[in-house]
């Protein structure tokens, strides 16, 4: 019946065609758009879909090259729990708090594996940094002391601090940076402050904020121009401070889809972009210092290149990305944008 | 005789106009849907209708405002389902959206306690409010002991629960600070005197009372600190005051010295808290219903701050039984496993819950390398424990995805 009915239209239109007036709209056709697709634009379109598909999977994966994977092997046996690391630009070599194995170990330029260090002094390191004279700050979380390395003299020791202003608790040390006049950067846990102090272990000033909702530093890291940077997991947030600690800019938060979900480690490089690591979103999120998303590293996955509940990050001066996740180690360079 | 024609022919002609006219036709075309829907429908109207309270289109006779007369998809030809039918009227805005959505109001599913037509409850509730409760929260949880709160006994649930959504944990009226100030005055003798003249106004009455029912006089919690239970409130208060003698975790580890040693690991979660003590961060010092004195429930301590972890887990359809007890596979103050984990890799086979796992199935260990992350394998190469759209949990569709993650044609 319907067939019937359509074929009567169309002999009414050619009708009127043919009786010299316009067509008569289609009234089920009167707000479609005025155009008509030609068999021959297809594949123009379908190669459009599949170049947006490959440019918007290429912008996942954040335009970023894996240089190396550490997992362990035979000669340094494997990572166990690795908790934090550092690539030393002066020796050219990959320093990592290889915690779960009570030892540091070290690699070469090409992330080859050197040699390891073990001390009875040293029960769990899960963080360390490096000064300009060659020595080392290890935190061990066993003892919650800092331990402080001279290799040359082979010397380990436990490293006080002093003068720091007494807190309503005990001080216990969390991770570590350090800036180019070797002042130390550490994180006092439960007092919710970043201790800076000189190279000898005599105070120089805390850093802290009184924002509601504030609970404490999980990561600290300097960058050239002394400015701090920390981060703050359960309030999720970053902060920027100047070299005499002033709060220059904040942003974050874990209150709702658009931000962050566990943010665990952070790294500033030296275009002062601020790479923030999610544990449970697998990714780096890219911000500036006003904490304007510019993009996103890496996607969640155990395959090299993804990342399994990271939980360490770090920049070198050459802009190589450090990633600590599941008992590996991932370098990443990213690719010019 | 003539009279008799024009008497005859004005009947017929009002009979034609009645019969036929159409404003008569049309009116009794639109008769109330009730009385049409009656004429079959008479025995379930009558029923529906002579209960104390009748829902509203019903006693206006508008079976059409939830009944299709024609035809539906929907059972009872309804012509919506659930919660969508009843939201035509009632503004889902005002009352049924909250941070916390009762679940059977979040399904839509309005009738798992409304009877759509009529009640002798009010609110058209299908049973009294605590027995409505009490089929789906099992009574013997709430008011199977010793000392029930009166309220509780009364039945009236809603003294303190909304039915439908909440901003408050627990689905609370009112914020646990003041809930039990409506009708407790912090002012009154025997509170005082409860309370060793401690001003406890204004504090979580629900920290150390049970607010249904407890064994204990007074509806205190199952375990007490023992200072707590011995009366010997200046152990860590001053005489009279409801300050602390210390203003940090000290007050806990001056006894409690050796779990300090448990958060000395990799992983610690000694770190700072909202309160001056960390400790109160999960434990409540006084009295719980709870293992070691939390504060909570424990997977409602956790995700106090693991707030991401319980959307995930909420949003998962596939989850591990016993994600409501934490502590079941991970250690609360440290460890030296990732994610906290009690016993790092052989976590899962702790306590012979999956001891037999990987010894019949796929190979795991410390010689077995996942050829993608260059690592061990363990369960959690495959299984994500803490939930997975997939079944088993398993991080990849079973048949086919997950294999050929490492074994490739």
């Amino acid at each position: 019946m319907r067939n019937i009915v359509k074929l009567g239209s169309e002999k009414r239109e050619l009708q009127r065609q043919a009786e010299g007036l316009r067509p008569k709209k289609d009234r089920r056709k009167r707000n479609l758009p005025a155009f008509s697709l030609k068999p021959s634009v297809l594949p123009l379109i379908l190669f459009c879909i599949l170049f947006f598909a490959v440019v918007s999977f290429a912008e996942e994966k954040g335009g970023i090259k894996t240089v190396a994977v550490i997992a362990g092997d035979e000669s340094m046996g494997r990572l166990k729990q690795p908790s934090g690391l550092f690539f030393d630009e002066i020796k050219k070599r990959l320093y990592v708090a290889d915690s779960g194995n009570g030892r540091l170990i070290s690699f070469d330029s090409d992330f080859k594996y050197l040699a390891e260090l073990t001390n009875d002094t040293i029960a769990l390191p899960t963080s360390l940094v490096k000064d300009k004279e060659g020595h080392f700050f290890v935190l061990d979380s066993g003892k919650g002391d800092i331990v402080f390395i001279d290799l040359e003299k082979k010397l380990v020791k436990s490293f006080p601090l002093s003068g720091v202003p007494s807190a309503h608790e005990q001080f216990v040390p969390g991770r570590m940076a350090i800036d180019q006049d070797n002042r130390l950067y550490i994180i006092d846990k439960l007092n919710k402050r970043i201790i800076v102090a000189e190279p000898t272990g005599v105070f120089v000033r805390e850093i802290t904020v009184k924002d509601k909702g504030f609970s404490g530093f999980i990561d600290v890291r300097v960058d050239d121009n002394g400015e701090i940077y920390a981060l703050d997991t359960i309030g999720g947030q970053v902060y920027v401070f100047d070299e005499k600690g002033n709060v220059i800019s904040r942003f974050g938060g874990r209150d709702n889809k658009n931000n962050f979900r566990f943010p665990i480690s952070l790294a500033v490089d030296k275009n002062g972009l601020i790479y923030v690591v999610d544990q449970h979103a697998g990714k780096i999120l890219v911000f500036d210092r006003k904490g304007v998303f510019q993009y996103a590293i890496s996607r969640p996955g155990v395959k090299e290149g993804e990342l399994a509940d990271p939980s360490y990050i770090f920049i070198d001066k050459e802009g190589r990305i450090y990633t600590i996740d599941s008992n590996r180690i991932q370098v990443f360079q990213e690719e010019k944008r | 005789m003539k009279l008799l024609k024009y008497l005859t022919g004005f009947l017929i002609y009002t009979v034609i106009f009645i019969g036929f006219h159409p404003e008569i036709i049309h009116a009794k075309d639109v008769k109330d849907t009730q009385s049409l829907c009656y004429e079959c429908h008479a025995k379930r109207v009558e029923e529906l209708t002579k209960k104390a309270i009748v829902h509203q289109p019903v006693k206006d006779g508008k079976c059409t405002g939830c009944h299709n007369p024609h035809a539906s998809k929907h059972s009872g030809l309804l012509a919506y389902t659930g919660s969508a039918l009843c939201y035509n009227c009632h503004d889902q805005k005002k009352g049924f959206a909250g941070i916390i959505v009762h679940k059977p109001v979040a399904e839509g599913n309005c009738l798992v306690c409304h009877d759509a037509h009529s009640s002798d409850r009010k609110g058209l509730l299908k049973k009294t409010e605590a027995e409505g409760c009490f089929s789906c929260h099992a009574k013997e949880g709430i008011i199977a002991k010793k000392n029930v709160h009166p309220e509780v006994k009364r039945g009236r649930c809603t003294a303190c629960h909304n039915p439908h959504s909440s901003d408050r944990e627990g689905l609370l009226i009112r914020d646990r600070k003041s809930l039990c100030a409506g009708c407790h005055s912090g002012a009154d003798a025997a509170f005082v005197k409860a309370h060793f003249g401690y001003k406890v106004g204004g504090t979580d009455c629900l920290g150390c009372h049970s607010p249904h029912s407890s064994d204990r006089k007074g509806l205190m919690k199952a375990s007490l600190h023992k200072p707590f239970a011995e009366n010997k409130c200046t152990a860590c208060h001053p005489v009279g005051a409801s300050t602390v003698i210390k203003n940090n975790s000290g007050l806990c580890t001056e006894c409690h010295k050796a779990s300090l040693a448990g958060f000395d690991k990799i992983n610690s979660h000694l770190i700072a808290a909202a309160t001056d003590n960390f400790c109160i961060s999960c434990h409540n010092p006084h009295a719980s219903d709870e293992k070691n004195l939390l504060k909570d429930k424990e997977a409602r301590v956790c995700y106090g701050c693991h707030n991401d972890t319980k959307e995930y887990v909420a949003r998962s359809n596939h989850k591990h039984p016993r994600l409501e007890t934490c502590s079941d596979c991970h250690t609360s103050h440290g460890s030296n496993n990732q994610f906290f984990l009690t016993k790092g890799s052989d976590t899962c086979a702790m306590e012979n819950c999956h001891a037999a796992q990987g010894r019949f199935t796929h190979p795991i260990g410390e010689k077995i390398i996942d050829p993608r992350s260059k690592t061990p394998m363990n369960c959690s190469t495959c299984h994500n424990p803490m939930g997975s759209p997939e079944s088993a949990i398993l991080r990849f569709e079973k048949d086919r995805e997950l294999c050929i993650q490492c074994h490739q044609v």
